[in-house]
């Protein structure tokens, strides 16, 4: 079977290109006489089309999902991967055009657009699988509950949701809005791949605020009291942070591992903790100096010590994004190598799922609790630095807190995948920014706050619903493409008895307290 | 068939009656057109390989699910259950495999929990107990903390709760699997108090002789639905055999002996201790040899577990020595242990064996997750890895539409072949080999032991735990009893019966064979009983 799909990959391209061309044409063509979304829209829908048309022609070209089952013509497949992977394609066509119109001219944006819209609409009718369209479902249904939620919310306050959300959607999409969100974001995904990490394992470290802080702070004293040249002067401040975040997280870990502490319960002290530190070393007699009349901090940083930002011409704002969003990228992409291409990553997973399996393979549990809960605060520490070197330059009082429970919220909200986690923290963001206009027009901007702890809270519901359901989905279709009408059906039937007691187990417990979690996140705001 | 129109000829009603019934589960038929009529005042057998729909049936009919077709008649009256307290009130109850009970609490407490607006929850309901136990021979003393009892008495407690909510009829699900032989015997003079009284006993088994001993009717389940009515008086094992899987059940056996006198592992003296610091391994020492499988027979919750864990490292030794060939193995850990050639086939394949919401080709990796084809250095060799398990897959006869599924999705004996595959791999020196065919259907099951017998023939050398009687026998070059972590007797496999290998498991003595008797007592309710229950 896998050859099979080989070697319909490798045949893709001719008619793939065909394909996105019949999209532009058409878009072009349409872009005369209507809008241009409206044309992009028809032109990647019609694009669709085709592939289903082509596809119909060459049923010898196989395909395997994720499932590896096949896929075709069953009912799910109809009714949820095709319309997915439509929504999917225009959404991926119209969201392209509309970023490269903020740099081109319109016609050129959005035939460009076309083609990527009809590209993703080739690529994803192949190639999706029911699993992964699963998902996008449930997080389709997911934000429109949490749309509904929000708007119901707002009709009960006498505001007129319809105007809201519009007057949000242009806001937060003016440029200087565009830089703001992705410097915002920056920081959320950091904060929320150090939790992620731990997530991975079925730890909470809820310590990232703590620890984060008190990294800021230490790598913000060292920058401003030694002068170090330039370069040198930024690596030693991220090492310094990384050691301090690590170092805190590692004190959690390790009580964990030597005196069986929750890691709940240690972070959350932790966090008190480091407010402490911070207040007891922000004073003007020992790391702090005055910075302004009601403001101290610690002494800025020379200019040769910040990362310098990127201009963000490109899309028509005078702002700048944050140099170390390159750093958060390198972040993610460390964290998705080292998650499913490691062993020490593979050793990770296993250990979250299935801790006694993962003994029973001669996993060294205990070492992977602490060098997890190590890491985490490694990634942690991270957290302030684009904050610090690309914007404040000094870690004063008004430093930025609370992140660390963003951060929670955003991992659950991207479930611990590392592209995930990038979507879920620049729509956190923009949320953040978005409701920025609210009060200027007199509603209140909480409204943001409602609808982030609304979406966390039925992301996680709707996706586990949905993750147990298409589990149940799966083996029924290996049972029945198996022929084994009887046999083995009833067979699962029997034996899964100990498999949902081992997932109940687990499952409502890294439930409940993800729910617990988003609400913290959202009161932390 | 005995899809009569109802008892019209007899005078009473049958207890319960099933008209046609069918389940499906989305795009698979687990039942289909099932058709028994349960006579009352009669033990009636349903029987069928592991898979057969034995439980779905059951589920069926204590109003766990609902039929998607067909009917179910109590006494002659049509009846619908949306939920088990619904088929209570019908009179109908069930006693589980795995006993429902708590440890901490007594007889009393436990019977009463969930139902004490029966009798209340004081001595009305203690007298009530004591009259039910004195009206069907069950000997349960109300009074007693639950945690001294022995599995026997926990079974009889369990039926007692369903008594006690006033069940006429009462489903038995595989109420032997977890009893030694004399337990079985006590079991079944209990069923035909019962029987007597004139309650009506649904009994479900796949063992056939104790079927054909106690049952008065039988059932044949095969693939979902109802082949045949048998009578057991008129039945032969072998036919009944037949009829459940449409062939010859497989039977564990060793050809010629392939024993050499090279040890591979060695225990010497080994103690373990548990949490509160009781021996619950004490002074094993046992060798085992290229090319032999030794079996372990015991009570489950005596120190099999526990002899396992401390073997592959997972627990640590309290004294003796462990030796691995040459190697002193004790103390190491687990990774090495396993790097040094010892595969494991875990007895609880969920706990411990699979990673359940991984595909096939991680779980490759699992435990092998150092060596060679599944990693490279600190990476993982995602194609090596797939390619290996795709010969797994192959080559023990996984049946799995590809190596991208979930674990979870698989049978259990998919699963465990799987395992059995992957434990073999890199061609170990020693395999642990816990319940090896536990859960799994008869094909897979002929398979497994096809398997382990190849695997002997090279030279490896196996530890075979087991609750099967017939399969330690059949397997083992060698055989010792386990009793309360102690080895207490050695058996000669060719000669030794179930029954005589039963009794020494409960510490009852090991007659007529080498002279090996027990020297320790022969209490029932030791502690090491009370595991067994929760197990």
């Amino acid at each position: 079977m896998s050859e099979t799909t080989r070697a319909g990959a490798s045949r893709s391209p001719f008619p793939a290109l065909l394909i996105a061309l019949l999209g532009v044409l058409v878009t072009v063509a349409l872009d005369m006489a209507l809008l241009w979304w409206a044309a992009l829209i028809i032109g990647v829908v019609l694009a669709f089309a085709a592939v289903v048309l082509v596809d119909r022609r060459m049923p010898e070209v196989g395909r395997a999902g994720a499932a590896g089952t096949k896929e075709e013509g069953t009912t799910l497949h109809r009714t949820l991967v095709v319309p997915t992977a439509l929504v999917l394609s225009v959404v991926s066509g119209l969201l392209s055009a509309w970023f490269l119109d903020l740099s081109l001219i319109e016609p050129v944006a959005a035939a460009v657009g076309a083609f990527v819209g009809s590209a993703v609409a080739f690529l994803l009718y192949r190639r999706l699988s029911a699993m992964l369209a699963l998902s996008f479902a449930a997080v389709f249904a997911a934000g429109i509950i949490a749309i509904a939620v929000t708007a119901l919310v707002l009709l009960l306050s006498g505001i007129a949701p319809g105007a809201t959300f519009a007057r949000m959607m242009e806001y937060g999409t003016r440029p200087n809005s565009l830089v703001q969100i992705i410097n915002d974001g920056t920081t959320y995904y950091l904060a929320a791949v150090a939790v992620a990490i731990g997530f991975k394992m079925k730890l909470f470290n809820i310590g990232v605020d703590g620890q984060y802080r008190l990294a800021a702070l230490m790598a913000a004293a060292v920058g401003g009291h030694f002068v170090l040249p330039p370069v040198l002067s930024q690596i030693v401040m991220i090492v310094v942070a990384v050691a301090v975040g690590g170092a805190w997280a590692g004190i959690a870990g390790y009580l964990k591992v030597a005196r069986g502490v929750s890691e709940v319960i240690s972070t959350i002290m932790l966090n008190a903790v480091a407010t402490g530190i911070t207040a007891y070393l922000l004073n003007t007699n020992r790391l702090a100096v005055e910075i302004s009349t009601n403001n101290i901090g610690t002494p800025p940083l020379p200019e040769g010590s910040w990362v310098p930002g990127i201009p963000a011409g490109f899309l028509g704002s005078e702002r700048e994004i944050f140099g170390l969003v390159l750093l958060a990228i390198g972040v993610g992409v460390g964290y998705a190598v080292m998650l499913n291409r490691t062993r020490f990553g593979f050793e990770l997973r296993a250990t979250g799922q299935s801790q006694s399996a993962a003994e029973a393979s001669g996993v060294n549990v205990k070492k992977m609790v602490f060098l997890s809960m190590l890491f985490s605060g490694m990634v942690a520490g991270l957290v302030g630095m684009p904050q610090l070197l690309g914007s404040s330059h000094y870690y004063a009082l008004d430093f930025p807190t609370g992140i660390g429970f963003i951060g929670i919220a955003i991992a659950l909200l991207g479930r611990n995948h590392p592209v995930g986690i990038a979507f879920a923290a620049l729509f956190w963001a923009f949320l953040n920014q978005a409701s920025g206009i609210l009060p200027f027009d007199g509603i209140p901007q909480e409204i943001a706050v409602i609808a982030q702890a609304t979406i966390v809270l039925t992301v996680v519901v709707v996706y586990e619903v949905v993750h147990r359901w298409g589990r149940r989905y799966q083996q029924q279709q290996i049972g029945k493409e198996l022929g084994t009408t009887v046999a083995g059906p009833v067979e699962t039937e029997t034996t899964v008895p100990a498999g949902t007691a081992s997932d109940s187990g687990d499952a409502p417990s890294g439930d409940d307290t993800p729910g617990e979690a988003g609400t913290r996140g959202g009161e932390a705001k | 068939m005995s899809s009569t129109p109802s008892g019209e000829e007899g005078q009473a009603p049958p207890a319960v009656e099933l008209r046609g019934i069918t389940k499906r589960f989305p795009g698979v038929v687990a039942n289909h057109d099932i058709n028994i009529s349960v006579a009352p005042g009669t033990v009636h057998a349903i029987v069928g390989e592991n898979g057969a729909g034995k439980s779905t049936l059951m589920k069926t009919l204590y109003g766990m699910h609902r039929p998607d077709e067909g009917t179910i008649h109590v006494k002659g009256r049509e009846v619908r259950f949306s939920s088990p307290s619904d088929a209570i009130k019908n009179g109908i109850g069930m006693v589980h495999q795995h006993f429902m009970l708590a440890d901490n609490l007594t007889v009393l407490e436990n019977v009463v929990l969930g139902a004490e607006r029966l009798h209340g929850i004081g001595n009305r309901a203690a007298a009530r107990i004591r009259d039910l136990s004195g009206q069907y021979g069950l000997g349960v003393d109300p009074d007693r903390l639950m945690e001294d009892l022995g599995v026997g008495d926990r079974q009889r407690v369990e039926i007692l709760k369903v008594l006690y909510r006033g069940a006429r009829t009462i489903i038995l699900d595989e109420p032997t699997a977890v009893l030694v032989p004399q337990e079985v015997d006590e079991l079944f003079d209990n069923l035909r108090e019962l029987k007597r009284e004139g309650l009506t006993v649904i009994f479900i088994s796949h063992k056939l002789d104790e079927v054909l001993s106690v049952a008065d009717e039988i059932t044949v389940i095969r693939r979902g639905t109802t082949v045949a009515t048998a009578d057991p008086s008129t039945t032969t094992a072998r036919e009944l055999a037949t009829l459940m899987v449409g062939g010859e059940l497989p039977v564990p056996e060793l050809r010629e002996s392939t024993v050499t006198d090279r040890t591979v592992l060695s225990l010497d003296g080994v103690t373990v201790h548990s949490g509160d610091g009781r021996a619950v391994i004490d002074g094993v020492t046992l060798d085992i040899h290229e090319g032999e499988i030794v079996g372990i027979a015991g009570v489950e919750g005596n120190g099999q577990s526990e002899l396992i864990e401390a073997i592959m490292g997972m627990r640590s030794v309290a004294s003796g020595r462990i030796h691995l060939g040459d190697d002193d193995i004790t103390g190491w850990h687990t990774l090495k242990i396993r790097e040094a050639g010892v595969g494991y086939i875990p007895e609880d394949r969920h706990r411990h064996g699979v990673l359940l919401e991984s595909s096939l080709w991680e779980n490759r990796i699992l435990g092998h997750q150092t060596k060679p084809p599944s990693v490279r250095g600190p990476w993982i060799d995602k194609a090596g890895a797939r390619a290996d398990a795709e010969r797994i897959v192959a080559e023990y006869d996984v049946r799995t539409p590809n190596i991208d599924v979930i674990a979870d999705a698989l049978s259990g004996g998919n699963q465990q072949k799987f395992i059995i595959g992957r434990e073999m791999s890199g061609d170990p020196r020693f395999l642990v080999a816990a319940h090896p065919t536990r859960g799994v259907d008869v094909g897979a099951q002929s398979a497994i032991w096809e398997q382990l017998r190849e695997a002997r023939a090279a030279g490896l050398a196996v530890l075979l735990i087991s609750a099967d009687l017939d399969e330690l026998i059949g397997m083992s070059d060698t055989l010792h009893v386990i009793l309360r972590g102690r080895l207490v007797a050695q058996a000669d496999p060719t000669s030794v019966t179930p029954e005589q290998l039963g009794s020494a498991m409960t510490g009852a003595g090991l007659h007529g064979d080498e002279g090996t008797d027990i020297t320790e007592g022969d209490s029932g309710d030791d502690t090491a009983d009370r595991n067994g229950g929760g197990a």
